[in-house]
């Protein structure tokens, strides 16, 4: 059995999501600086090769603490101008937290991209 | 309830005395006298099979730490780790004993080791003690908040295989119990904490034990044609069970249950924390009023837990940046190592030792001030219990369910998603429910170490027992008060800069 779990995590653990869009730029922020409890925005700019604004994608953002068992948060950004998209995200509670952005675009392809946001303030 | 004949029938309040002798004269409950889970545990290789378990479990804990999500939350070492097995641990050792230490994967491998290699060497007499044990409990601590281990999947692996590593090299090395008796910090944690259990390994009837001449409990049965053959280990803690008191040192590993030709050992329920309202002479250990060693480690779990909890709200950073500012140090672990030496070091010589001086100057308890506080060091333990349990029981109960998508997203991740798309949104129980509760575990250790500090007090003091006992209430009060106020400040976890 211990064999049976082993063979098994360690297909899980090297099995690597690969971006299917190398194409494509992705520039993040968020804001107010410094990040504080309570609400912040997070704007992620997407262009293609040619610097052009990549429109029409989903990009849903999960924010998770550093801290394993605490709840994690999700929102859905919105296309504000072509290629420009921008999300609200609840930070519930002070220290580092780890955004990850979902991004499926328009042609079905699909990004994943890491954001660590550190030391957000207790009020 | 028997009933009393009538001419027996006094007043009610004699009666209610009779009540209360008969209940307490009445039979304790022995856990392996019950039906399936007694004789389970009866069974010689019942605890392989608990072990079992814990070790695939560790394994695949450290494959999915080292090459799983680098995400602290989706990894089921970090999860695992400092969610269930913590918050498991402290509420098994509530409602049961230890049974972290009957189940232990380490002790699995290290029999599994035993096979082949038989260590040569018996632990130097200068280190059987505990000073090791509570320097790694600090260092691990330390180490917890300085490498926000915490946040970290690998580090998290790190030390599972450290541990698994250090436990292997000791007892490959030492005789008998070395690594559980004198250097696990896991296991020293547990020892303390199972003071306040209500379940013991003990004798059934000291008679039958007073008519034994073989003492297999300790030393364990052997074949009668070569004695140097094994069949059955005794204690490898050293504890005899006609003379062993309380959890102190036990690890429920329940040898000297199969060892007993007599079927004289049980695990019984008492009173939690009785054991620390008297001095006996207990097997192995000694009297825990000449054990300094016992009396440091009683209070680095007591104010340890009060330090682990300060690590993890908004204020611990505010007294950084002061200390940082104040002594113009750069480093982030100097200050974090000033804050521990503060806390666990300074606070406490300062509160026991004011309160032992008082003690001694207001109530004339005879013994010198260092014999004081290291005597009512251990009334601490009950309340220290409480703190780890609030703590450790928050992030168990409001992280519950989240092993289940990290589940779902191990299996999703290698294309086989037979437990369904992960369920990010399960959580666990709601704080309305769980912050009472800590509460009750913080008001729980309290009311312990109040009871235990009053009754060394009646002891120590006919005259003044309630000048013998002020200022150790004062003390647990002050502790209780400060745990309660961590409760409610906000959380902020805050890797360092060590984990990057």
């Amino acid at each position: 059995m211990t064999i049976a779990c082993t063979a098994l995590l360690i297909v899980t653990s090297c099995r690597r999501h690969e971006d299917s869009a190398q194409d494509i730029s992705i520039v993040e922020s968020i804001a107010p600086q410094p990040v504080r409890v309570g609400e912040a925005a997070v704007s992620v700019q997407l262009t293609d090769i040619h610097g052009n604004p990549v429109s029409h994608a989903r990009i849903r953002v999960e924010g998770d603490m550093a801290h394993p068992g605490m709840a994690p948060v999700f929102s859905d950004a919105r296309e504000s101008a072509p290629g420009s998209y921008e999300s609200p995200v609840n930070f519930n509670m002070g220290g580092d937290w780890v955004l990850l952005l979902h991004i499926t675009l328009a042609d079905g392809r699909k990004i994943e991209r890491q954001m660590d946001v550190k030391g957000v303030q207790s009020r | 309830m028997t009933k009393l004949p009538e001419t027996l029938a006094g007043s009610p309040e004699e009666n209610e005395i009779l009540d209360q002798e008969e209940f307490f004269a009445s039979p304790p409950f022995d856990l392996l006298s019950i039906p399936v889970a007694g004789r389970l545990l009866r069974w010689r290789h019942a605890r392989t099979l608990l072990q079992i378990p814990l070790l695939v479990i560790s394994v695949v804990m450290i494959l999915q730490g080292l090459l799983g999500p680098s995400i602290s939350p989706k990894n089921l070492a970090t999860v695992l780790t400092w969610v269930h097995f913590r918050g498991a641990l402290v509420l098994a050792l509530l409602c049961a004993g230890n049974l972290f230490c009957l189940a232990c994967p380490f002790m699995l491998a290290r029999n599994m080791m035993r096979r082949w290699i038989h260590p040569r060497f018996n632990w130097p007499r200068k280190l059987r003690n505990k000073w090791i044990a509570v320097a790694l409990i600090i260092l691990v601590l330390f180490a917890y908040e300085v490498f926000s281990l915490w946040s970290s999947p690998r580090l998290t692996a790190c030390v599972i295989l450290g541990y698994f590593a250090v436990a292997l090299v000791i007892d490959g090395l030492f005789t008998h119990g070395t690594f559980c008796k004198y250097v696990c910090p896991i296991g020293q944690f547990n020892f303390v904490a199972a003071t306040s259990s209500p379940l013991e390994v003990t004798v059934r009837d000291h008679e039958v034990c007073g008519a034994c001449h073989t003492k297999d409990c300790i030393r364990g049965r052997r074949e009668p044609s070569s004695q140097l053959a094994i069949l059955q280990r005794g204690c490898e803690l050293a504890l005899f069970q006609p003379a062993k008191v309380g959890n102190m040192d036990c690890t429920f590993c329940l040898d000297c249950v199969h060892a007993c030709p007599h079927d004289n050992i049980g695990i019984l329920s008492r009173l939690p924390a009785g054991e620390l309202m008297s001095d006996p002479q207990r097997s192995g250990i000694g009297r825990f009023s000449r054990r300094k060693d016992i009396a440091a480690l009683t209070i680095v779990f007591c104010f340890g837990a009060l330090m682990n909890a300060f690590g993890m709200v908004s204020p611990v950073y505010v007294v950084e940046n002061w200390l940082e500012r104040q002594l113009h140090i750069a480093s982030q672990a100097t200050v974090l190592g000033l804050i521990f030496a503060l806390v666990i070091v300074v606070e406490p010589a300062i509160l026991l030792g004011l309160a032992a001086w008082i003690t001694r100057t207001w109530a004339g308890v005879k013994s010198g001030w260092l014999a004081v506080a290291v005597r009512y060091s251990y009334s601490l333990a009950p309340l220290g219990f409480g703190m780890w349990l609030a703590h450790y029981g928050y992030h168990f109960f409001t992280g519950l369910y989240t092993i289940i998508p990290v589940t779902q997203n191990a299996f999703a991740e290698i294309g086989w998603p037979v437990l369904g798309d992960p369920r990010w949104t399960l959580v666990g129980l709601p704080k309305t429910f769980v912050e009472p509760l800590e509460f009750g575990f913080l008001l729980l250790g309290l009311a312990g170490s109040m009871l235990i500090a009053w009754r060394m007090a009646e002891e120590d003091s006919d005259d003044h027992p309630v000048r013998a006992f002020t200022p150790w209430a004062a003390v647990c009060i002050l502790l209780f008060l400060a745990s309660a106020w961590l409760m409610t400040q906000p959380m902020d976890m805050r890797a360092t800069m060590m984990a990057g």
